[in-house]
């Protein structure tokens, strides 16, 4: 059953999707000193922040997510009266931060409020469900997969794939000691890569059956795979695992690929692995795809990277303007047979795009979207 | 997880081809069969179980169930009860089918076992030690594992050498139904070609409190055991030669969202079923109750007299968890070795004081035991 993209909103450190394609394309960063929480104590310096000009608002990946929701289901033209609509949200750590400030300010909290349901319900009367899915850095990835199943199973008429995360004092303070120093920037791909930095934000995408006569956006399949080899590194299999599926259920091969929005996190492990995993699959396919990231740009958005991503790769799909790496500047070796976007944009005509995202733990999902040209 | 299920387009029926089960009447199908079959009385002195006071003085337990004479002693020593009983009915389920496990096929055989609350007993004892043990909590990190909630689907997996989807569905008595209802999700977005699909419970002096007191379990006469069933796409197992010993070919859960009027929930649950499979109620030859008066009342308004009525409570005690894999395993042993039994349709019904209620529709094959036993 062919799947489309109806609606969509995002929200990160550059604004919402126009705005951040525009940013990107102009080789620019959401980066800014880390706030909200004292840097010498979580031994980081920077975020890339959503909304943070004034004290810090409670349950804020909450108010994104709600904002994304209702922009997405207003452009899908959503009818929950008429149609079965149900919401996904993947998340990494839900709103962990508003328990942190219970904790360490005893500002109240509220359980319920620590997952989206309250939050969705809110923007979208009348929804029939909503389900929160904690799966690390492929949280929206997943939530997507688990999106076309319930279309394809006839289980709904439409379903909101999401994405929220907000800054958590736990996760900064992890990221701080993985590394001796601490990341200035993300660089992903980069040989001078000093690890990941954390973003802000939300994501929704609406997927429905496709109508007869085709969709804008088709999503083509997305595939996952949950090897736990090991708690943070990355194992090619099991990238490799995802990356097979996913095109088994598009019916697609590499060489239809054109443009791969890779995971890219800048960090020592994920980027040697995830070029080497690309290299490889796409070894026999000339000249192979353009390969970009947005995280040197937006941070790692964590439970939103994935469809942050694929919101990304279908603005570029639309306009043929691939964004430049952001923060990469010396490719590491392992890149080499990628065709890596570096400094300037690249134009492209291509139509499909495959877009990676992979979590600790093994949990890794990979989308295949395709854009139908007008222009 | 509570969404609700409409009627769908593509139903794909689980096909079951092996089942493990262990209860009171002993470890295995062909023991199963036997007891509930003889309507042998499964009880056993509770003191056996546990040297801590308990309400009642008998429990339908696994009396002398110890993991190293069923697992071996290699790596079983810090299994909690809960784990050991997971991993022994994978065994059983696997040996009792046709399906052989290998190289080829590892990765796309999965584990998906219901639970409550996990092991009670090992988180309890956990939680105990961080009270009782010297400074700074000095508590065992082997055990650690008992504690987490995925810990026998895990173990399970790992024992049997099977690498697809595993997963632990949370949903108390409502808890098999939920996993069956996923397996069919799962198979039928090929995400896996096989599933071992079950719950089981321990027998547990707190549990035996917590009901007594809580005094809305149809008995107050603990149990434990539990079922796993190996299930595959039914039509997939016919195109390749092999016939299920029965089919599943419905399943529909969901929750009311409050406590009130479980019966009517649950006969609109049990009509959908129905007509979703094209069932007529008196066509139904058994149905298998978690014991709930409310499960009567919806049965004498959607079923109607005519089928038997077995309450699983009646046979193994309460044991919430398990009691769903135990019904499944009911219907199994009905159809264990009985030709006069091919066809005969079965439903399961199940229902939660929280407000959950849901129904299988089972088709049965007569079979006997494989030689290869």
């Amino acid at each position: 059953m062919p799947l489309a993209i109806t609606g969509s909103a995002m929200r990160t450190s550059l604004g919402d999707t126009a705005e951040t394609y525009q940013a990107l394309l102009a080789g620019e960063s959401g980066r800014q000193p880390l706030r909200y929480v004292a840097p010498e104590g979580v031994n980081v310096r920077h975020g890339y922040h959503v909304d943070a000009a004034g004290p810090e608002r409670p349950y804020r990946a909450s108010a994104w997510l709600a904002e994304c929701v209702a922009a997405a289901a207003r452009e899908a033209g959503l009818d929950c009266a008429r149609q079965r609509v149900v919401a996904v949200v993947g998340t990494g750590l839900r709103e962990l931060r508003a328990v942190e400030r219970w904790r360490a300010d005893g500002q109240p909290v509220d359980p319920d409020a620590l997952h989206f349901g309250a939050a969705v319900r809110g923007a979208l009367p009348g929804i029939e469900d909503v389900v929160t899915v904690s799966n690390a850095c492929a949280a929206s990835s997943h939530a997507l997969a688990l999106a076309a199943d319930l279309i394809e199973l006839d289980e709904a008429d439409a379903v909101l794939a999401c994405g929220a995360d907000a800054m958590a004092e736990s996760m900064l303070a992890m990221i701080g000691r993985v590394g001796d120093e601490s990341s200035d920037a993300v660089r992903p791909f980069d040989a001078d890569r000093k690890g990941v930095l954390l973003g802000d934000g939300a994501v929704a995408v609406v997927v429905q059956r496709a109508p007869d006569s085709g969709a804008a956006v088709e999503l083509r399949g997305v595939g996952m795979s949950c090897d736990a080899y090991h708690e943070t590194a990355p194992d090619p299999d099991g990238l490799r695992a995802a990356m097979t599926d996913a095109y088994q259920r598009a019916g697609l091969h590499p060489a239809d690929v054109g443009l791969v929005l890779a995971h890219g996190t800048g960090t020592a492990l994920n980027d040697p692995t995830e070029a080497g995993v690309l290299a490889g699959l796409f070894a026999d396919a000339h000249p192979g795809p353009l390969v970009t990231g947005i995280k040197g740009a937006i941070g790692h958005t964590s439970g939103s990277a994935g469809l942050m991503s694929l919101l990304v790769a279908v603005e570029t799909l639309r306009h043929g303007q691939v964004p430049p790496v952001v923060g990469l500047r010396t490719p590491i070796p392992e890149a080499a047979p990628l065709n890596l976007v570096v400094g300037e944009p690249a134009g492209t005509d291509a139509r499909v795009a495959q877009i990676n995202a992979f979590g600790f733990g093994g949990v890794n999902a990979v989308c295949l979207v395709e854009v139908r040209r007008e222009r | 997880m509570t969404v609700t299920t409409e009627p769908r387009t593509a139903t794909l029926a689980l096909g079951v081809s092996g089942w493990g089960v262990l209860s009171p009447y002993g470890l295995g199908a062909d023991e199963f069969t036997a007891g509930l079959r003889a309507g042998r009385d499964g009880t056993v002195e509770a003191a056996k179980l546990t040297d801590d006071p308990v309400p009642d003085p008998r429990a339908y337990a696994l009396a002398g169930f110890r993991a190293r004479d069923h697992l071996g002693r290699k790596g079983t020593s810090f299994l909690d009860r809960r784990t050991a009983f997971a991993m022994l009915a994978c065994g059983q389920a696997l040996a009792d089918s046709d399906l052989v496990v290998g190289d080829d096929n590892r990765d796309r055989i999965g584990v998906v076992l219901g639970t409550g609350v996990g092991s009670l007993q090992s988180t309890s004892d956990y939680s105990r030690d961080t009270l009782v043990q010297e400074k700074p909590y000095l508590v065992n990190p082997i055990l650690f594992p008992n504690t987490v909630l995925n810990c026998a689907a895990g173990q399970a997996a790992i024992r049997h050498g099977l690498r697809g989807v595993n997963a632990t569905l949370a949903g108390g008595p409502m808890a098999t139904l939920a996993a069956l209802r996923y397996a069919m999700t799962v198979l039928g977005r090929g995400r896996a070609d096989a599933l071992l699909v079950g719950a089981m419970e321990e027998y547990t002096p707190h549990m035996a409190w917590a009901d007594h007191r809580a005094g809305d379990a149809p008995t107050t006469v603990g149990g434990e055991g539990g079922a796993v069933f190996l299930v595959e796409d039914a039509a997939a197992m016919r195109a390749a030669g092999r016939d299920p010993v029965v089919e599943i070919i419905a399943v529909d859960l969901g929750h009311t969202g409050g406590r009130t009027d479980l019966a009517t929930a649950l006969a609109d649950r049990v009509r959908r079923v129905l007509d979703q499979t094209g069932v007529a109620p008196e066509e139904l030859a058994t149905v298998v109750t978690t014991g709930a008066a409310a499960e009567h009342d919806a049965l004498d308004a959607a079923v109607g007299p005519d089928a038997s009525r077995v309450a699983i409570t009646d046979l193994v005690g309460n044991c919430p968890t398990a009691a769903g894999a135990l019904q499944v395993a009911a219907v199994l042993a009905h159809h264990r070795g009985e030709p006069e039994h091919d066809d005969c349709l079965s439903l399961i019904v199940a229902s939660t004081a929280d407000g959950s209620v849901g129904a299988a529709l089972l088709k049965g094959n007569a079979r006997a035991a494989r030689d290869h036993r």
